[in-house]
């Protein structure tokens, strides 16, 4: 299968798991105790660095991404509560991450067309 | 991406709020409230917030909000010399209730804001999934 469809999954993927811890923090804001989570992204694009590179196709697992989100929680300041959500900074990621997701979805989306386009012959 | 759960989390987020802003209306209601059943002056409410697991299959990566007690504020009561007062001591002193109104205020401005940004949350998710409804068309 197409490799960029595959990375795309992935993408939509996590950026849907970003956007339930986001949404978690938001919610929370207020609870004491609760401290913010966010979950990282730079571990998945070197791992898929590697993937990318395998020769054989076989090689590629797709349904492996949301095992290697890790959720890790924020080290801030905290307030007294030892609440330590800021709310407009979750509220900026969460539209950042939106839009990732949106972003990956139409990008996921054209390349389907150029498969349709290329299986029709553009007629 | 369970998007059900999240509508759940999201909303918990707001019902959360609305209570705490039931509280402050009590609280803004009652400032100079010398009686109640109790035979003390009204005592400032607040709410305890907790955390609640939505999604127990991966556990913390959902978490939605309740509100797990509705509590009285200990500190001591405002003591203002009244002597015309009702309810005033032997002394003319009367007791008033712990509430200070531009911490409420704050409070409110605070419960009022997030609770729009949980119904931002909402929308944001709503436009997510109808965005992943377009795969492929």
């Amino acid at each position: 299968m197409d490799k960029t469809i595959g990375f795309l999954e992935r993408l939509i993927n996590f950026a849907g798991v970003r956007h339930r811890v986001l949404l978690s923090n938001i919610a929370n804001s207020d609870t004491p105790g609760y401290r913010a989570k966010d979950v990282s992204f730079s571990g998945i694009l070197k791992e898929e660095g590697v993937r990318l590179m395998k020769s054989n196709p076989r090689h590629m697992t797709v349904s492996e991404m949301e095992d290697s989100i890790e959720i890790q929680q924020r080290d801030q300041r905290t307030w007294k509560d030892q609440n330590n959500v800021e709310l407009d900074m979750e509220v900026a990621k969460m539209t950042e991450n939106a839009l990732l997701y949106n972003a990956s979805i139409r990008l996921l989306n054209t390349r389907l067309r150029m498969f349709r386009n290329a299986i029709r012959g553009m007629r | 991406m369970d998007y059900f759960r999240i509508f759940d989390a999201s909303a918990s987020g707001m019902l959360a709020q609305k209570i705490r802003m039931n509280a402050i209306a009590s609280n803004l209601a009652n400032i100079e409230t010398t009686r109640t059943e109790t035979g003390e002056p009204y005592r400032r409410k607040d709410v305890v917030f907790a955390s609640v697991v939505m999604d127990a299959l991966r556990e913390g990566s959902l978490e939605g909000v309740k509100v797990v007690d509705v509590v009285d504020d200990p500190s001591p009561f405002k003591v203002v010399y009244d002597p015309g007062h009702p309810d005033a001591d032997e002394n003319g002193f009367v007791r008033l209730p712990n509430i200070n109104v531009i911490e409420e205020m704050i409070n409110m401005i605070m419960a009022s804001r997030v609770y729009e940004a949980n119904v931002n949350a909402f929308n944001i998710s709503k436009n997510m999934l109808m965005k992943a409804l377009e795969i492929g068309r």
